[in-house]
């Protein structure tokens, strides 16, 4: 096997044993973590099962086996970084209407104990 | 804010202005006496809410900064909720006066608009701003007009009045960044109304602008963006209000 598998190899389980310790640490959520670990998988089982890639490169047209990995790895991290952008511009969509919500919360909460404090100090006056 | 009357509130979105916010609300209640105004402190570090408040203002504090598109919403999305018929946006640096207020109201009222920009270009007079912001203006009214059917002299104003059928679309959809020409595109997508009155405006009390030299790049390039992506919006996620449509 050519040298480049093997390092593709080492790194994807490099990669997939950096998540499970970002995971277990809880600085990845499980559901975030998922596209991670099957990017990292797919990578691993390609670059040491052989007949899996040379079968690939055949039905993809490249004679370049190793091209194929590559081009693979780019495909699989590009799709998980697309999903993860995703992810972000709805957080950061929830984030915003979360602040606007606390913002105006604390106005209302202003406005209560505003009307409270003048309520009791009429009851004071009596 | 129960007693008061929900015709109209102003709003202005402030950040860092401790310099400039107080004489702005203080302009504003002397040309509408007993009018609401609401200030947005969208995550200031300095005395803004306080300065705010000992001028008599209401105020919404966000916990952090969300920039002015962020800040706007939140006044819309108040007065909304609050049951405000109509609102003036004026920007809390004292470029906008407050004298200015009721030509705003005026011409929403004569041609019944959903939204009336005062525009600092169609009589030229008052402070104007520098060569180079004139220029992206240009261009933007230039883009604008074929999206927008009709030319708008100064897309990038903030002093703004819109009435209760805008404040249902803008409090549900409304850009983050740079919002004044986005909010243009919106309101044309959801067949409102919009026009513009001439106002004076004035250069800033206290601050600097947050649009500098090299962010104009920026600025240019990411309204084009979201001017494009207006055009083709697919509206998923705010489709869930049934009053969204106008």
């Amino acid at each position: 096997m050519e040298r480049i598998r093997w390092i593709a190899a080492a790194l994807c389980i490099l990669l997939l044993l950096q998540i499970i310790r970002a995971v277990r640490r809880e600085h990845i959520r499980v559901e975030y973590s998922m596209a991670w670990f099957g990017a990292a998988a797919i990578l691993l089982v390609l670059s040491l099962w052989d007949a899996a890639l040379q079968w690939l490169a055949l039905a993809l047209g490249i004679e370049d086996v190793s091209f194929v990995l590559m081009l693979l790895a780019g495909l699989v991290f590009l799709f998980t970084f697309f999903r993860l952008t995703i992810e972000v511009s709805t957080l950061k969509d929830h984030n915003i209407l979360v602040s606007q919500k606390v913002g105006m919360l604390e106005w209302e909460i202003r406005r209560q104990e505003e009307a409270l404090r003048k309520l009791r100090d009429k009851a004071g006056d009596k | 804010m129960d007693l008061i009357d929900k015709r109209l509130l102003v709003l202005v979105p402030a950040y860092n202005e401790e310099g400039a916010v107080g004489q702005v609300i203080q302009a504003v209640q002397r040309v509408l006496p007993g009018t609401p105004v609401l200030v947005v402190d969208d995550g200031s570090s300095d005395e803004t809410t306080a300065t705010a408040k000992r001028a008599g203002a209401e105020v919404v504090r966000l916990p952090h900064h969300l920039g002015l598109g962020g800040a706007v919403q939140t006044g819309y999305r108040f007065a909304f909720e609050q049951g405000f018929e109509r609102v003036v946006r004026l920007d809390g640096d004292g470029q906008h006066p407050a004298e200015e207020i009721p030509s705003l109201l005026a011409k929403m009222d004569a041609g019944g608009y959903d939204m009336v920009t005062g525009s600092r270009y169609l009589e030229r007079n008052g402070y104007q701003t520098q060569a180079l912001r004139r220029f992206g203006g240009w261009v933007f009214s230039i883009i604008l007009r074929p999206i927008l059917g009709k030319r708008i002299s100064d897309p990038t104003s903030g002093f703004i009045a819109v009435n209760r059928n805008a404040l249902a679309v803008f409090s549900h959809s409304f850009p983050l960044e740079y919002p004044e020409i986005e909010a243009l595109v919106v309101l044309r997508r959801k067949a409102m109304s919009f026009a513009e009155t001439p106002v004076h405006m004035k250069p800033r009390l206290a601050g600097v602008s947050t649009i500098g030299s090299w962010s104009a790049v920026y600025y240019m390039v990411r309204v084009l963006l979201g001017v494009l992506v207006n055009v083709i919006k697919y509206e998923k996620r705010f489709h869930t209000t049934p009053w969204a449509g106008g």
